[in-house]
This record gives C-alpha cells, sequence and structure tokens, in this order.
C-alpha cells in the first residue's frame, strides 16, 4: 500500500513538473490522467515470414474494441497503447527495432511473436535491457538453446509459450505411424536457427520410432536449386518428406518434385503447411500434406479477453476479413491475453521488476491453452498442446485443416484419419 | 548411382540454361561495349516484378506478358544508354562501373519501397509443374524450355554479333569509336541499340528466373555473381562461351549440393576459380 501511494505522489510531482514546464497546460490534467501504459510488438510484417502478420490488424483491432484502449487494473482504468513495428523477417531489423521500443518509446513490456529469427533477437534485447517480454509462435528449444540457455539458471526478463521441437516430432510420428509407408523420411533443414535445431533434436526421436532419415545436410537460404535433394531422396526411395524452409523455398522445391517426378506418400512442409495461403498455390498437390496443429476452430479453449470459444474466435474472423482462420490467429489472440494477464497483476506499474514477476507467476487459461512459465520443459517457458492435421478439400475453403491425430492432446476432438497423399 | 548422378548432370545443365541467360546480356554489355553493368542482377529482379504486377493486373499467363515486355525493355535499355550510360563509357572504366553501382542501389530501394521486402516467383499455372519422361528421366517441362531458349538466344546473338550487317556496325564502334564515326557510324545510336539488345536479354532472364526460382528486391547481387561468372568462365564477349560457362555452374552446383547441401554454391565456385587459374581467358574466347 505504502508503495503504490509513494509512486502515485511521484507520478503526481512528475506531472506537475510538466506542467510547469509546458505553462499554459492546465494542472488538473496531469492529476486526472494515469501514465499510459505502452505494450511494445515487434511484426514481421513484410518480407519471407510476412505470413505470421496476417493477422495483426483483426486482432489489434479486437483488443481496441474489447478493452476501448484502457485496462481495468484493481477497479482502475488504465490507458494503454501498443506501438508496432516491422522486423521485415530479418533477425537484425527485429534487434534494431525492438531496441527502439525499449530506448525510445520506454515501453513497459514487449511482445513478440513468429520463429526464432524474430522472437529471439527481440528477447536478447529485453534481456540486456531488463525490460519483461513475454513471445509466443517460437518453438521452445531454438529459442531456449538458440539463446545460449541454461536450464539451471534460465533468463530473468523473457519468457516464451509454444509447442517445443520434441513435442512436434512426437505428434507428427504418431500421424506418420498411421500412414503405411517404407519408414524412410527425406529432411530438408536449411542453415537458419530452426534448421540448425531440428537437425540435433529431432534424429533420435526419428529413430527410435523405427524411421530412417535422408539428410542431404545443411544448405544456405534463400536455395533456388533442389536437385541434388530430390534425387537423394529418389535414389533411397524416401517415402516422406518433411521440410523446414521457407514458402517460398517450398515451392521451388515442391514444383521441382512434380517436374521429376518424385511422389512421396508423407509431405509436413513446416513453416508452409501452417498457414491456408501457404497451401492453396498446390490445389489438388495440397490434398492430405500432414502439418503439426497448435491451435485450431476445434480446440477446446476459451479467451480470458473477449470470452469467444476457439471455433467463435474464427468465425468472428472469417467473417471480418473472408480469410480462413488459422493456427497463428489463436496465438496472436493470446498474445495479447498472456500481456493483459501479466499488467493486470503487476503490483506496481511503474517498476518493471514487478511486471516481470507478475509474467514470471503466470498461471493463465489462455485461447491456446493453459500457459504456466514454472511448467515449461526448460525454466522461462511453457509448453502448450500439439496435435497432427491433415489438409483436405472443403466446401468452404478450397483446402481445410482436419485433425486426424490427438495422441499428444487428447482433448482436441478428432475429424479424421490419416491418410497417404495420392 | 549411375542414373543417380545422371540425372544430376541433367539437372544441372538445365539449370545452366538459366545461368546463361543470366550471363548473356552481361557478356553484350562487358565483352562488346566494355563495361562491367554492376546493376545487371538488379535490372533482371526489376524487370521480374514488373512481369508479376502485369501478368496480375493483365490475368495472362507470364509467358504471354513476357512478349508485351521485350518491346519495353529494349527501349529501357536503349534510353538508358543514351541519356544515361552514354555520358560515363570512355578512357574512364571507373565511372560506369560507380553510376551501375548507384543504379543497384536505386533499383534495390525503390523495389523495397515500392513491392516490399517479400519473397515472390512466376508461376505460368500447369506448366509450372509438367514433365516429361526421357530415357528413364523425369524432366521438368519449364527447365528444358528454359534451356532451349538459352541455346536459341546464345546462337541467335552470336549470329547477330558476329554475322549480321549491326553486329558489324557494334563491333566497329567497339574497336575504335573515333573510327566508326568517321566512315559515318553513329556510335551513339550503335551503343543504344546494343544496349537495348541487352534490355531484351534482361527481360527474358527475368521471366525463367521467377519461374524457376524466388526473388525479392535484394536478389539482385547474387544473380549478378552468377552471371558474372559464366561470362569470365565463358570467355569475354563469347556469347556460346556463356552457354558452355552456364552449364558447367549449373552441373558443379548441382553434384556439389549432392555431396552435402552446404557444398552447393561453394562448388560452383571452386569450380569457377579453378578454371579461372588454369584458363584465364575462358573457354572459348573470343578476344
Amino acid at each position: 500500500m505504502r508503495k503504490t501511494g509513494a509512486v502515485k505522489r511521484r507520478s503526481v510531482l512528475k506531472g506537475m513538473a510538466a506542467a510547469a514546464a509546458t505553462a499554459p497546460m492546465p494542472l488538473g490534467a496531469a492529476f486526472a490522467a494515469p501514465r499510459t501504459l505502452k505494450i511494445g510488438l515487434v511484426a514481421p510484417q513484410t518480407g519471407p515470414i510476412s505470413l505470421f502478420s496476417e493477422h495483426i490488424p483483426f486482432v489489434l483491432e479486437q483488443v481496441k474494441r474489447a478493452t476501448g484502449g484502457n485496462l481495468d487494473i484493481g477497479g482502475t482504468k488504465r490507458p494503454f497503447e501498443i506501438v508496432v513495428k516491422d522486423s521485415q523477417s530479418n533477425p537484425n531489423r527485429a534487434a534494431e527495432v525492438a531496441s527502439e521500443l525499449i530506448l525510445r518509446d520506454k515501453i513497459d513490456i514487449m511482445c513478440a511473436f513468429a520463429t526464432p529469427e524474430t522472437v529471439n533477437p527481440v528477447s536478447d534485447q529485453c534481456e540486456l535491457n531488463g525490460v519483461p517480454c513475454v513471445s509466443n509462435d517460437a518453438p521452445l528449444e531454438p529459442w531456449f538453446f538458440g539463446r545460449h540457455g541454461d536450464p539451471k539458471k534460465g533468463f530473468e526478463w523473457t519468457y516464451n509459450y509454444f509447442f517445443s521441437a520434441d513435442a512436434v516430432i512426437r505428434a507428427m510420428l504418431a500421424l506418420w505411424n498411421k500412414v503405411p509407408t517404407n519408414k524412410k523420411l527425406g529432411v530438408l533443414w536449411p542453415n537458419d536457427d530452426d534448421g540448425n535445431a531440428f537437425s540435433k533434436v529431432m534424429p533420435p526421436p526419428i529413430k527410435e520410432a523405427g524411421f530412417s532419415i535422408i539428410d542431404p545436410g545443411r544448405f544456405d537460404l534463400p536455395a533456388n536449386n533442389f536437385d541434388a535433394q530430390i534425387a537423394a531422396f529418389k535414389a533411397a526411395g524416401a517415402e516422406g518428406v518433411f521440410t523446414v524452409t521457407p514458402a517460398a523455398e517450398f515451392t521451388v522445391f515442391w514444383n521441382a518434385c512434380a517436374q521429376q517426378g518424385y511422389k512421396p506418400k508423407i509431405v509436413t512442409p513446416g513453416k508452409v503447411g501452417e498457414f491456408p495461403p501457404g497451401v492453396y498455390p498446390y490445389g489438388d498437390r495440397g490434398i492430405n500434406i500432414s502439418i503439426e496443429v497448435w491451435w485450431s476452430r476445434h480446440h477446446p479453449f476459451s479467451s480470458g479477453m473477449t470470452g469467444q470459444s476457439s471455433a467463435e474466435l474464427a468465425d468472428e474472423y472469417e467473417k471480418a476479413s473472408g480469410r480462413q482462420a488459422s493456427m497463428g490467429l489463436g496465438f496472436r489472440h493470446a498474445l495479447f491475453e498472456t500481456a493483459f494477464d501479466t499488467l493486470r497483476r503487476a503490483k506496481d506499474l511503474d517498476k518493471r521488476e514487478s511486471i516481470r514477476d507478475a509474467l514470471r507467476d503466470m498461471d493463465y487459461k489462455s485461447i491456446v491453452g493453459p500457459v504456466n512459465f514454472k511448467k515449461g520443459p526448460f525454466p522461462n517457458t511453457s509448453l502448450t498442446p500439439v496435435v497432427g492435421g491433415q489438409w483436405r478439400k472443403s466446401a468452404k475453403w478450397p483446402l481445410e485443416l482436419v485433425i486426424v491425430d490427438n495422441t499428444l492432446a487428447p482433448m482436441v476432438p478428432l475429424g479424421g484419419q490419416p491418410e497417404a497423399m495420392s | 548411382m549411375v542414373g543417380t548422378y545422371l540425372n544430376l548432370i541433367v539437372q544441372g545443365a538445365l539449370l545452366g540454361g538459366l545461368y546463361a541467360i543470366f550471363a548473356l546480356g552481361l557478356s553484350l554489355s562487358v565483352g562488346v561495349m566494355r563495361f562491367v553493368n554492376i546493376a545487371h542482377g538488379d535490372f533482371i529482379v526489376l524487370m521480374s516484378f514488373l512481369l508479376l504486377v502485369l501478368s496480375s493486373v493483365l490475368k495472362l499467363n507470364v509467358l504471354l506478358v513476357l512478349p508485351l515486355v521485350i518491346p519495353l525493355a529494349f527501349a529501357a535499355g536503349y534510353v538508358l544508354q543514351r541519356l544515361l550510360l552514354q555520358r560515363v563509357i570512355g578512357d574512364n572504366a571507373l565511372l560506369p562501373l560507380l553510376v551501375t553501382f548507384g543504379l543497384s542501389i536505386i533499383v534495390q530501394n525503390g523495389l523495397l519501397q515500392g513491392v516490399g521486402a517479400d519473397t515472390r516467383t512466376l508461376s505460368a499455372g500447369a506448366l509450372d509443374v509438367a514433365s516429361v519422361q526421357i530415357g528413364g528421366l523425369s524432366i521438368g517441362v519449364l527447365p528444358l524450355l528454359t534451356f532451349a531458349v538459352a541455346v536459341a538466344l546464345a546462337f541467335g546473338l552470336d549470329w547477330l554479333l558476329y554475322r549480321s550487317r549491326l553486329g558489324a556496325h557494334i563491333r566497329a564502334v567497339t574497336l575504335d569509336v573515333a573510327a566508326a564515326d568517321l566512315i559515318g557510324l553513329s556510335s551513339v545510336r550503335v551503343y543504344a541499340i546494343a544496349m537495348g539488345i541487352v534490355g531484351i536479354t534482361v527481360a527474358i532472364a527475368a521471366c525463367f528466373m521467377g519461374l524457376r526460382m524466388n526473388f525479392d528486391p535484394t536478389s539482385g547481387p547474387s544473380r549478378l555473381l552468377i552471371a558474372f561468372e559464366v561470362v569470365v568462365l565463358g570467355g569475354l564477349g563469347s556469347l556460346r562461351g556463356s552457354l558452355l560457362g552456364g552449364i558447367i555452374l549449373g552441373i558443379a552446383q548441382t553434384i556439389g549440393g549432392q555431396i552435402d547441401g552446404a557444398w552447393q554454391t561453394l562448388a560452383g565456385h571452386i569450380v569457377f576459380l579453378t578454371i579461372f587459374l588454369l584458363r584465364p581467358q575462358g573457354l572459348l574466347p573470343r578476344y
């Protein structure tokens, strides 16, 4: 109590000082308006992974409508502002805009999402400058170990919830095992954060499940020629293919596969198959593309911000945008849910340490599932549920994601059974 | 095993066709007009974006838009040479280098501003994935078409330069500008026409690059590097040499990729350096 009083007095003093400096300003205003809270958001709005930012305008609009620009904190209304900066899908740029948000905009909490390429540099900047940062949509291992995290110590300021590479591979193995193949898996893992992390984490569990891996090696992005990889997969008779490349690379690869008569029975294109616009261009060649599913309209969770169920959120998005709702929508929505939950529970909003403590102690039921950073496989992380899905023809959309395996998260209902690609 | 490598060599050679198309325009400007166009790759990328925009606006297949763009590209090359490059070519080899370097920066940033940083590809509809069986190998129709265009362009330009009247004019101006002007050739006009022809090759390169590879506003320099290696491999000013150089580079990259994914680009550079050390004048030198 005393603490709060002290801060109030200080901000009042500050307000008076400001009022004195700008002489004509009426003194009353300084008393009436509490400081506007600032939430920083780094998003890849342009560039190769701009698909991740598709839902941002809709979710920002939703936030505005649900809150009216004010957060209800302990009975008082606190105005807040969300400052969005474009990472241009570039890690260096992401770090640059993050430090701008911290130093120039003086944000109270940072939000970031969309692959380790965005989230890691932003998290690093926050750790360095002592600003609380909540992020999602970056797999836990590349986020934690890619930043040289020590499982004994963890991080002080940065927290991330999403699936782990380990959970994804177990979800996908459960799905792949249900499709009859020769269990030979060709992989395309590029020379980037995700590719390098996957190449370290994935092989043991894949081999344990009885699959053999045909790995033609790391390749630099952007890549334009997959002839050698296709030749290697064909020579080894790989009936499954697992890639983690941007959409543009997968298109080059998948077109060349067709040209060169290579037809695998399972195809799992990470970073592409998650998005409807990622698979639409392939038409019938996109049917039964399989992918891990971290959120869908079928997930049995609801939002703490709007009270919507997953299906209701998806419907609202589809109605507003005319586009199919996809996994990212849930996580964009959840990102703000968790940021607001943190601010609501912070004891002293003028102390970054206090906001960080609230973030650290989070135990929240979001639209993507429960988030609790004390339970994650590593410190500072929380694992959200993952299931397996395949793209099928549907009446409403060219292709629609159907949940075909829920081994890892039985609470998510099945919509069909796994099938081989034709 | 033999089948795998035969397949790799064929696929690599087809990729080389595309590399040769990149290089033909540069070969003309380096070997014939004697200046290095640093913005060559950026011009290709610029044209790819133009094709992308036109094909989505006109709702036409890219391959049908290309014939519309070719006259435009010729005009652009002509005007560029006449109004800008003509002022800087001459005894000082550094000037055109600096000017085209500046153009490269302008094109890249202009594209970033205009179309954003997104990576794009062009699509030719069903042709993207069409394939034919030849002797047990599956070969894409599009790479095959690219290769055929590369061969036709290399031999066509070679004929134009060394067998036609226009080619004689261009070579005369290359050899001695003053003497050519003296016998009544307008060197300014001849240079502009030559650059117009370069523009045509750039448009064709842009079309086939966009169909096979992805591109973004900053992918120009990597295309220039490929084109430059191919030109040097083949021999300055030799168009048929460029075709050969492209094929060698394509095969080297594909076989390198077979050894390890990381070796793809590196193998191309190593083969380039090796051949350059052994035969600095290029494989089929003209001069």
